[in-house]
């Protein structure tokens, strides 16, 4: 089948090693994180935004279903020009920024995030780029252009060989990205064995926590131009309809 | 989901945390279906575009038994008929890739 006669060894020794060490350090950054996770205080304001705006949220989305009475009672309360709380959200005063840094809970958890996951991130790959470097492992079982060459061959310096072979420093990020699903299967959907998940975490650490004013605004707006129709108009009548006989008997009576 | 508003009125009102739940349920079979598919196309030794295939008809059998279940009724379960068949294709195709390439390779090329 293949034209190229690889060394059983490198089965062996490469090419299963990297995958069960893959996996394995995936399992084990999620048992680290739970083993390092510190619980976030939660602060009685926040979670009362969060549970208003989610409220408002829900009532745009099945307001249709109340009679105009009971919908204009609720907006009244969400958005009234004095007293709605979504007026109020607004109109709060900014509180003040909290700066990660001076906050040694927060910089201890960023501390302790990039220990689970940069760190191993880095060494692990680094400890397979030199320990695996430069094997030619496997082949894709399809054709690919030679512009995967750079993306498959990493490590190897071939310059006629088919761009379908995967070099063993490859074969690891192809693992990496595999293998994310596989996660969710064997540890549940929320783990932390993802190593690319935590990258994009990152990026929302280092800003500044999201401002509810805004989100409240955005809300506000959003409920002033919702236009409320009534799902449920005429459904008495509906209903009756689908009984004839049960209305004759009524009109007899 | 304000401007949806009138077409769905004859439709049924979604529970969006149980829709969610049902696609996540979905998903977990879709993924357990790449997992079995890409071994078996690696074991057998599918090269090309027919591997492709194997992966796109076993996930459309998976969307074909998921309708089975509910007796072709999905309406109540989920949004879109697509989704049953679509959603989060493209990560199981990663993971098919994966042990396709995994058997292929432990198999064929060695």
């Amino acid at each position: 089948m293949a034209e190229l006669l690889l060394d059983p060894n490198i089965r062996t020794w490469i090419f299963i090693p990297i995958v069960i060490i893959t996996f394995f350090i995936g399992i084990l950054r999620h048992y680290v994180s739970i083993l390092m996770a510190s619980p976030k205080p939660v602060q009685l304001q926040q979670v009362k935004d969060t549970q208003a705006l989610l409220r408002s949220r829900i009532l745009r989305e099945n307001g249709k279903y109340l009679p105009k009475s009971s919908f204009l009672m609720r907006k009244h309360y969400f958005n009234d020009a004095t007293s709605g709380i979504l007026k109020i959200g607004q109109d709060r005063p900014a509180a003040a920024a909290a700066n990660p840094m001076q906050d040694p809970n927060m910089l201890q958890d960023m501390l302790k995030g990039n220990l689970v996951n940069m760190l191993p991130m880095m060494a692990v790959g680094g400890w397979i780029n030199w320990m695996f470097s430069g094997f030619v492992t496997t082949k894709v079982p399809f054709p690919l252009t030679w512009r995967f060459k750079d993306m498959l061959q990493r490590g190897i310096n071939l310059p006629s060989l088919d761009p379908s072979w995967v070099s063993s420093a490859s074969w690891y990020f192809l693992n990496v990205f595999g293998l994310r699903q596989i996660y969710s299967l064997v540890l549940g959907a929320d783990n932390a064995a993802d190593q690319t998940k935590f990258m994009e975490d990152q990026v929302n650490v280092s800003g500044a926590p999201p401002d509810p004013r805004a989100a409240f605004k955005a809300e506000w707006e959003a409920m002033e131009l919702y236009e409320h129709k009534y799902a449920l108009r005429g459904i008495e009548e509906e209903l009756l309809a689908q009984f004839p006989v049960s209305r004759k008997q009524k009109k007899s009576q | 989901m304000a401007g949806d508003g009138t077409d769905d009125l004859g439709g049924p009102a979604y529970n969006e945390l149980a829709a969610m739940q049902n696609l996540a349920s979905v998903d977990y079979g879709r993924i357990f279906t790449a997992l079995l598919a890409g071994s078996t196309a690696g074991i057998l030794g599918l090269t090309g575009l027919y591997g492709f295939l194997f992966f796109f008809v076993s996930n459309g059998l998976l969307g074909l038994l998921v309708l089975q279940k509910y007796n072709v009724q999905y309406k109540p379960y989920f949004k879109k008929l697509h989704m049953i068949f679509t959603h989060g294709l493209f990560n199981s195709l990663l993971t098919y890739i994966l042990f396709w390439t995994f058997l292929y390779g432990l198999v064929h090329v060695y």
